[in-house]
């Protein structure tokens, strides 16, 4: 089959799929609880267009690239150290391995305790979440150095600081990288997760600290809109899918050497 | 005679097999002197413990027993004096060619203008020119080498370490490359205060024309076997296809013969 009648049969099935979708729901009248592509384009547009996606999004946002730095600020040391050196390691294992057995977000109520509801409460699972996959790949990354390498850089004169700065580290920042793909994928859910969990109690002060999270619960128990709902989940994966294409130009442009 | 560079006393090393847990005889009393300024061939078969001599003069591992005494001192770490030019290269993948090469004047603290002025030099020697910015993984394999080998030389060594070089290049470039090798040593007029060389090869042929002595390692565990002076006319390019070239490569060759088919045999089992 050509590419052109390929695209016009994929095309015509999806519109078909919409098509049937949207009749269902109008048909049968059920448009309070089921969602339907016509709604959820005019409610996508009504969210947009007053700002309270944007507003909510930024937020979301913000606290998991906050979360996502301090995990890797903690993550990567950490690693590295018990990748090079065996006593941390051993007495670092049994922490990060029970540790990281416990989900993200059953730490949600410990840290609404501590934190409060504002925003660091969430904070504080993203930087949970995304802590594990910066230990466990910089820590299998820094093992894994090419023993040649270190030999070299040895032979050539090098002292323990610039085989560190300059032959460990670059050795495992592929490796980093795809830590901080799934780091970022992980904050991402547990974000949305924790902020579903938080809930409504957004305006506090009148200064809004509400994520997509919030934004979803607000949407559902308050205006009763599930294609606000809807369009709230497909943002979310939509920002998920361009997260990751950042990620993965930012190792393009910053290591071309390991381009493959 | 002048003064050894290099001695090597009574060195033996053992290891534990990680697979095993045998303990094995890599090298078993090995006695060695080196003089300054020498080109000094080490062959064996494969497992003849060749590579385990050149790691313990470089330093990266030390002798279960004995003594490797590099200008009286003896060796217990790595250091730029000594330079090791590595089988795989062991270039760094995330530095460019200019990056590979100016790093040893970087770990000595070169200041960077020096280095690049250092590194470009020895680009242009091993002609390398107009690469300084590719990364290794856009290198032919010859390219990769003559850019280890000017790595190395950014410290200026007084010992060149070389463990298998050019085996993993095509015959011809290897050919070029032994020539290229030979010039930079100082093939044809033989400078005072000129590099050592110890050149870890498993091609006779590549012993007997670069070499003034030829080390043979038995194997199992690894000894020396014979040592054979190689008394060819320099420049030594011109000595291929020599008579007494070939009469001295078959020499090397009917000392290893029997220990080679072993290896073989070996290899099978394992």
């Amino acid at each position: 089959m050509s590419r052109r009648r390929s695209k016009i049969l994929v095309v015509s099935a999806l519109a078909v799929l919409l098509l049937a979708w949207e009749g269902a729901v109008v048909l049968t009248g059920a448009q309070a609880s089921w969602p339907f592509p016509s709604g959820i384009i005019r409610s996508g547009f009504a969210i947009t267009a007053d700002g309270t996606l944007l507003v909510a999004l930024a937020g979301s946002l913000q606290r998991v690239i906050t979360g996502f730095l301090v995990g890797a600020l903690v993550g990567i040391p950490t690693g590295i150290a018990m990748g090079l050196l065996p006593w941390v390691n051993l007495a670092m294992r049994p922490v990060t391995e029970s540790l990281r057995s416990i989900a993200p977000i059953a730490w949600i109520p410990l840290a609404i305790l501590w934190l409060g509801v504002q925003g660091n409460a969430a904070l504080f699972v993203v930087a949970y979440a995304a802590v594990f996959p910066f230990i466990l790949n910089a820590a299998q990354a820094a093992r894994a150095v090419d023993r040649n390498h270190l030999r070299a850089a040895r032979a050539l004169g090098a002292g323990p600081g610039l085989i560190l700065r300059a032959v460990v580290v670059p050795s495992t920042l592929p490796t980093i990288f795809t830590a901080a793909r799934i780091a970022l994928a992980i904050a991402w859910s547990s974000i949305i997760a924790a902020e579903l969990a938080l809930g409504v109690k957004i305006e506090s002060g009148g200064r809004s600290v509400a994520g997509l999270g919030q934004l979803m619960v607000a949407t559902l128990y308050v205006k009763r809109d599930v294609n606000a709902l809807v369009f709230g989940m497909l943002v979310i994966g939509l920002v998920s899918f361009l997260i990751d294409a950042v990620l993965r130009r930012l190792r393009d442009t910053l290591l071309p050497w390991a381009r493959r | 005679m002048t003064d050894s560079i290099l001695k090597i006393q009574a060195v033996r090393k053992t290891y534990v097999s990680v697979r095993t847990g045998d303990t094995i005889e890599a090298l078993a009393g090995i006695d060695l002197e080196v003089p300054a300024g020498e080109f000094l061939a080490v062959v064996g078969p494969s497992g003849c413990g060749k590579s385990t001599l050149l790691s313990l003069v470089a330093g990266f591992t030390q002798p279960s027993a004995g003594e490797v005494l590099y200008r009286g001192q003896r060796v217990t770490g790595a250091g730029p004096e000594r330079g090791v030019m590595f089988q795989d290269y062991a270039l760094f993948p995330w530095r460019t060619v200019l990056g590979n090469i100016e790093f040893g004047p970087l770990a000595r603290g070169v200041a960077l203008t020096q280095r690049h002025a250092r590194a470009r030099e020895l680009i242009r020697l091993v002609g390398l020119d107009g690469f300084e910015n590719r990364y290794p993984h856009e290198l032919s394999g010859g390219m990769r080498q003559r850019c280890a080998l000017a790595r190395m030389l950014a410290n200026d060594p007084e010992i060149w370490l070389m463990d298998e070089p050019l085996a993993a290049v095509d015959q011809q470039t290897r050919t070029i490359l032994q020539d290229e090798l030979l010039r930079l040593w100082g093939d044809a007029a033989r400078r005072p205060g000129a590099p050592t060389v110890i050149f870890v090869t498993h091609a006779i042929d590549e012993a007997v024309l670069l070499a003034d002595r030829v080390v043979v390692l038995a194997r199992r565990p690894g000894r020396i076997k014979a040592v054979i002076d190689i008394p060819l006319p320099r420049p030594r390019p011109a000595q291929r296809g020599s008579p007494q070239f070939a009469a001295l490569v078959a020499q090397v060759w009917d000392l290893i013969r029997d220990e080679a088919a072993k290896a073989i045999v070996e290899e099978i089992d394992r």
